[in-house]
């Protein structure tokens, strides 16, 4: 019955003795929305500096950034009549469908719509105590049975042909973060090393399968390391915006359910219970009876789904095929962790960050930055990249966050009493 | 001895933390050469005051005198400058390096300015156990000696740095009446050498035993302070919870009737594949509660373990209720009839980040009427948990409330509602009262009474040894994994303080 | 004694023999794969089917004998690997075979491999034993490799070069210091955000300095050292008689780290803050100065690694040029059990799967589509290593856990 020397029982306030799920929970309640407000302020903030440092205007670059991103269609209101998708009808309605704010913003929902899949990947592991940062690799598996499947079978119709597509990318994403999973449940290795290194599996599949003499290639085009095109009965409906220039698709309905289904199986079910208990407490989970085990490898296969499903709205929505520079280039399942921790593992909030941070990809997307903005385009996308890493940092740094947010309080008057 | 002059005083010491007043205006002083107890429950704010004196706190108001000179001491490194050495309640040792390495942490010989004289550190360790007649092998890895001898180690620490002020945070909670005696023998030496003790404490029999004075604490205030000489246990405990207290638990003799548990031959391994509990047979009755005593390390967590379904069975087998559900996993085995109060709440027995009603729904989260086809009704969860709270008197919060907001002697009867509540036919409890004040340790043991009389089998395991000897109808004592003597109820401690040592039968009833 | 613990002695006596058919059958394994290669170079699948079909026989035998899961599961993954890396062997012809198993040559290049991630693993090291979980070691490698690079590409030196990039890898550390100490950030949290961080700062200034030219190719790269005595031996000599100088240093680095952990009275303080904080605060050893050198020590030390990685072995640099090093070098750490000869050893293993990655295409003609696999030979091995071995390494009791102080 020998005690961990680190925890003593009592209530002495052992506030840094917690761990990640605990920290997450009281982080939760302590700043409500402000918190990660402020935090996503902050890392702009700071990027901006960081802009600043390398000679160019952040007012101007973040003004070319918003451009991108198609937000401002909102307040551009005015009187349109809209032809309702998949129909005839027409309808009035206060924004121009059609303006190019609106193609903008076609795309930065479209990433809102695979970054909420890749979030909720995440998140839904997280809710279990695990960190999975194989998000990317479970994409690629995804990515890569969808395009199998929607390459192939050209003769069938299309709801079969679509549904087919996604369920076996679902379970191809399930089963590749499901190793993990496994792994951790049997034998205990860390998920983090794990999944990483199955993200580089994954990755050097991906050149193999598409690569020059790898069996799915492009069998027109020998000499190119790309895919066959996905077939028409396999491509996700497009309902705003052109089909042809990556209007949005149905995806994003599907994306929107998927977070639906990420509360209800979170806050309703059995199987949501257990994984919270074994989220904030494994030990005091395995004395109530709940396997601890069987839980690890559900939450990564789960997660593994959604990363999967992101994969193949992807691939049969509006890039139809993958090569070696979409592998090369690829970081979404990435972007997954920044969207997860910074709506701290909620379906709401993977929702909103989602959306911050799609809009913030396609913003920074090459063909969106005005040269005489940023004098090379290619920077946009690495500023975007430090501008996620300083959101964890800033997540990581929560007390920092909340003490500031404790300070304008008092400054504001409506703090607690002031300090002695 | 004691010569009177006064070494050091703690004056209007006042220590907030959120939601707690842990030391309110607090007058404290000790004299060169004397034992001066520290009494008071749990949550009394005994550590507090002394985490103060060590430097591990600062106090929101009042001073600290050393030798008459007002001091402000900062971190305990400034303490130990002082003299001031501490003996934590949890050893403040590393597992895994020798006693020697302990000893000398931070204060290391070294050759050349940097390298580790190992050499040296091992004979300064020696030199001072033999100054103090200690017993102790500097070489031996501190995981692999005894509570008793780690104790050791922290004394030695602080001798290695020249105190002469040694605080002593709950030293005998861990250790057998026999390692209590010597660790008397110790104290009394160190005094005689100059040192003078302060012995934090809130057991009354063995303060009146060693102190020379004693300073009664309670909710934070200090209430008295009084010479040991003529002071009795009755007049202290009332001091200490400021009112009548039972010492003893009241209970009707067993009524034991068929076996609910019986345990054959049961072999486990620990975590590090060795064993355990080495073929251990017992049975405990409908109606009779079975204390199992011993140091702690010698087999009872695994046994429990096992037990409960955490650990896997090695050899041999167990029944509930007449079926053998060796190997069933802990879910089949909690169904079969199994309520268990695990020794570390916080850590096992709750989930701190849950509401009540979903700790209370532990077990039975996925059956009615907490969940049906594997949906949760948070509403029916509530509603049932309102239903137990009331009925088990938990205060502090509602089913809405969150674990971690309780008290610990409310967390504690969260725990025990929920076994008990399941209507268990076998209540295993593990350290059932650990940490708690004098009113929540009267709920669980009065509780653990009413469960037996209910006709309920109750296996206690504990390494309080006056805890068994006053709820237990039979004591089986472990020692090294085995069953080593089995004892009737009001069996003095001194005899089961022999057996847990691994003394023999004769030798436990010639005491 | 009851018949139940007559079996129980039983289980005692046969569980020596089960763990040594548990090793047998990575032996078969290993066995299984060599006798394909020269000098042996068997040319019939057969024997390698044999060989490997044995070990995993002896794998699963030992796991239903009670080996324990992960010797026994070890045994029948390493023994699969090892028949299936065999079968492949045959399949080549025999002059590509030695082409690629000039053993001087792959010995030269295991170490060359092994270096970066012997760098990085020390780092690993110290920061773990004194309680900080590092996964940013990822990002310290590329931090270092980048800045390594610019510096002895601008300042017109490798020396300069490695100045540069042990300073970068040691700042990006002191944010992970200050993030996951001060702040008690959750490390993990903490470490991947740095590693995006260093993607994103060596992206922006590669594309900022280089522009998409890429690097140039006169840049003053990690000189060679030659021993003579060394040279002449026989077998050895080719492979390390010439090493690059930040080879000899990372070996020497390894002995220094393991005599500053275990026979210093800095050491000791070190680990006794991974072990016990509260021990160590209660003796007047300053927890968080301890951790604060130990973090940036690693980064220090992570950053020298990627230096050795594109000054000394690729002579370019390229976005995340890194790969994943970082995250095999933290295996090692765990594989060596936070001991510096431990993890040199499995930096070593992995060095030998990532020289043979880059050889064995060879073997197969360049047209070959599916030698590309072979690339994810290093990550495979960590995956199985990580699987089998890890899981059952007890870390420094503190590791990964914010220390408050009171």
């Amino acid at each position: 019955m020998t005690d961990a020397p680190a925890a003593p029982p009592g209530p002495s306030p052992e506030l840094g003795a917690e761990s990640a799920a605990e920290r997450l929970a009281r982080w939760q309640r302590a700043g409500g929305i402000v918190a990660p407000v402020m935090t996503a302020v902050l890392a702009f903030l700071v990027g901006g500096l960081v802009v600043l440092a390398t000679g160019s205007n952040p007012l101007r670059v973040y003004q070319g950034i918003w451009n991108g991103t198609g937000l401002e269609w909102f307040s551009q209101v005015g009187s349109y009549r809209v032809g309702l998708p998949f129909s005839d009808a027409e309808v009035w309605f206060p924004w121009d469908p059609g303006s190019r704010a609106a193609e903008n913003l076609q795309q930065t929902l479209l990433l809102t719509a695979t970054l909420v899949l890749t979030g909720l990947a995440v998140a839904f592991a997280f809710r279990c105590g695990l960190f999975n940062i194989g998000g990317q690799g479970q994409y690629f598996a995804g990515a890569y049975f969808s395009i199998w499947i929607g390459s192939s079978f050209a003769g069938m119709s299309s709801l079969p042909h679509i549904l087919l597509a996604l369920v076996v990318a679902g379970l191809a994403g399930a089963v590749w973060a499901g190793i993990a999973g496994v792994l951790k449940a049997t034998v205990g290795a860390h998920e983090v090393i794990t999944t990483i290194m199955l993200n580089w599996v994954a990755y050097f599949t991906g050149l193999y399968l598409f690569g020059q003499g790898g069996p799915l290639q492009n069998e027109e085009q020998v000499f190119s390391p790309t895919s066959n095109e996905v077939v028409e009965s396999a491509r996700l409906p497009v309902f705003w915006g052109d089909p042809l220039l990556q209007g949005l698709h149905v995806g994003f309905f599907l994306a929107l359910a998927a977070l639906v289904v990420f509360w209800i199986v979170i806050s309703r079910t059995t199987l949501g219970y257990q994984v919270r208990a074994v989220g904030f407490n494994p030990e005091a989970a395995r004395y109530g009876g709940i396997s601890v085990a069987r839980n690890y490898f559900l939450a990564m296969a789960i997660s593994g789904v959604f990363a999967g499903l992101a994969g193949a709205i992807d691939m049969l929505g509006w890039r139809f095929s993958i090569g070696f520079s979409d592998i090369q280039s690829s970081t979404i399942g990435f972007v997954g962790i920044a969207v997860a921790l910074l709506g701290r593992n909620t379906a709401l909030g993977v929702g909103l960050a989602a959306l911050v941070f799609g809009a913030l990809v396609n913003g920074t997307a090459t063909r969106n930055i005005p040269p005489d903005v940023f004098p090379i385009p290619e920077q946009a996308g690495n500023l975007s990249l430090t501008i996620q890493a300083l959101v964890l940092l800033f997540i990581g740094a929560d007390i920092l966050i909340l003490y500031l947010w404790a300070r304008t309080g008092r400054l504001l008057g409506f703090g607690r009493r002031a300090a002695r | 001895m004691t010569d009177g002059s006064t070494v050091l005083e703690l004056r209007g010491i006042t220590k907030q933390f959120p939601g707690v007043l842990a030391n309110d205006r607090i007058d404290f002083d000790l004299r060169k050469g004397e034992v001066h107890a520290l009494l008071g429950e749990n949550g009394a704010g005994k550590s507090t005051l002394m985490n103060i004196l060590y430097g591990l706190y600062q106090p929101d108001e009042g001073e600290i005198l050393i030798g008459g000179r007002p001091v402000r001491i900062h971190s305990p490194r400034e303490a130990i400058e002082r003299g001031i050495g501490m003996v934590h309640q949890h050893f403040m040792l590393i597992p895994v390096m020798t006693v020697a390495e302990n000893i000398v942490l931070a204060s290391e010989p070294t050759k050349a300015g940097i390298v580790l004289d190992y050499a040296a550190a091992r004979m300064r360790v020696e030199a001072i156990a033999a100054q103090f007649n200690f017993v102790i092998d500097p070489d031996a890895r501190v995981e692999s000696i005894s509570v008793g001898q780690q104790q050791r180690v922290e004394i030695l620490k602080a001798l290695y740095r020249r105190a002469d002020v040694l605080i002593l945070d709950e030293p005998t909670a861990v250790l057998t009446p026999q390692e209590a005696e010597e660790l008397f023998a110790i104290l009394r030496s160190l005094v005689r050498e100059g040192v003078s003790i302060i012995f934090i404490s809130h057991k009354l029999n063995e303060v009146l035993q060693i102190a020379d004075r004693i300073t009664v604490l309670r909710r934070g205030r200090k209430i008295d302070t009084l010479p040991a000489a003529g002071a009795t246990e009755e007049g202290l405990a009332r001091l200490m919870v400021g009112r009548e207290v039972l010492l003893r638990v009241d209970k009707a003799p067993a009524t034991p009737g068929e076996a609910l548990l019986e345990v054959e031959d049961l072999h486990v391994l620990d975590d590090r594949g060795l064993p355990a509990v080495r073929g251990v047979t017992f049975q405990v009755h409908a109606g009779e509660i079975v204390g199992i005593a011993g140091v702690d390390g010698n087999g009872q967590t695994e046994l429990v373990e096992a037990l409960t379904g955490l650990r896997p069975v090695e050899a041999g087998r167990f029944l509930i209720g007449g079926v053998d559900v060796t190997g069933a996993g802990t879910h089949r085995i909690l169904d079969a009839g199994v309520g268990h109060i695990p020794e570390d709440r916080q850590r096992r027995g709750l989930v701190l980040e849950f509401t009540l009603a979903e700790n209370l729904a532990l077990h039975d989260f996925d059956k009615p009427p907490n969940a049906r086809f594997g949906w949760l009704r948070p509403g029916r969860m509530v509603a049932r948990a309102r239903r137990i709270l009331e009925e088990f008197d938990v205060r502090g919060g509602g089913p809405q409330t969150l674990a971690k907001a309780l008290s610990g002697g409310n967390q504690q009867k969260v725990v025990v509602a929920r076994e008990v509540s399941a209507d268990p036919r076998l209540l295993v409890a593990a350290q059932p009262t650990r940490g708690l004040d004098v009113g929540a340790i009267e709920f669980v043991h009065r509780r653990l009474v009413e469960e037996r009389d209910e006709g309920r089998a109750v296996l206690l395991v504990s390494l309080e040894l006056d805890e068994i000897v006053s709820l237990a109808d039979r004591i089986l004592v472990m020692y090294e994994g085995e069953i080593v003597g089995e004892y009737a109820a009001g069996t003095s401690e001194q005899v089961l303080g022999i057996a847990m040592l691994g003394g023999t039968r004769e030798e436990a009833t010639a005491a | 004694m009851t018949a139940s613990a007559e079996a129980l002695a039983r289980r005692a006596v046969t569980l020596g023999p089960a763990r040594a058919l548990g090793w047998g059958g990575v032996a078969l394994g290993l066995l299984a794969f060599w006798l394909a290669l020269p000098p042996a170079t068997v040319r019939s699948p057969l024997v390698p089917l044999v060989v490997g079909g044995l070990g995993i026989a002896a794998g699963g035998w030992a796991l239903r004998a009670g080996a324990g899961r992960r010797l026994g599961g070890s045994a029948v993954a390493v023994a699969a690997l090892g028949l299936g890396l065999g079968l492949l062997a045959t399949r080549s012809n025999v002059g590509s075979l030695e082409q690629v198993f000039v053993w001087s040559a792959l010995i030269a290049s295991t170490l060359r491999a092994a270096t970066p991630l012997t760098f990085a693993a020390l780092g690993g090291i110290f920061s773990e034993r004194s309680g900080v979980v590092n996964i940013g070691l990822e990002g310290m490698l590329l931090m270092g490799a980048f800045f390594g690079f610019l510096g002895a590409d601008k300042l017109g030196s490798w020396e300069w070069g490695i100045l540069c990039g042990v300073a970068a890898g040691a700042g990006l550390a002191a944010i992970h210091a200050v993030i996951s100490i001060h702040l008690r950030a959750d490390q993990i949290v903490s470490g991947t955000a740095v590693n995006f961080l260093a993607l994103g700062v060596t992206g922006y200034f590669f594309i900022e300095v280089y522009t998409d030219q890429g690097t140039p190719g006169d840049v003053s790269t990690i000189p060679a050292v030659s021993i003579p005595w060394i040279e002449d031996l026989g077998f050895v000599g080719p492979a390390i008689g010439r090493m690059h100088i930040l080879i000899w240093v990372a070996i020497a680095f390894v002995v220094l780290a393991h005599f500053t952990l275990f026979r210093t009275s800095t050491g000791l303080r070190l680990r006794s803050v991974g072990e016990h904080p509260r021990a160590a605060d209660t003796v007047g050893i300053s927890v968080y100065g301890v951790r604060y050198a130990a973090v940036i020590l690693s980064g220090a030390l992570a950053g020298l690694g990627g230096v050795y990685l594109s000054n000394g072995i690729t002579h370019s640099f390229n976005e995340n040029l890194s790969a994943g090093r970082g995250f095999i070098a933290l295996a090692a750490v765990i594989f060596g059990r936070w001991r510096p000869f431990g993890a040199f050893a499995a930096c070593l293993l992995f060095g030998f799967s990532e020289a043979l990655a880059l050889r064995l295409p060879g073997a197969y003609g360049e047209d070959q589509a599916w030698t590309t696999l072979f690339r994810a030979l290093p990550y495979v091995v960590t995956l199985v290593v990580v699987a089998g071995v890890v899981g059952r390494s007890i870390p420094p009791a503190a590791d990964g856990k914010p220390y408050v102080k009171q």
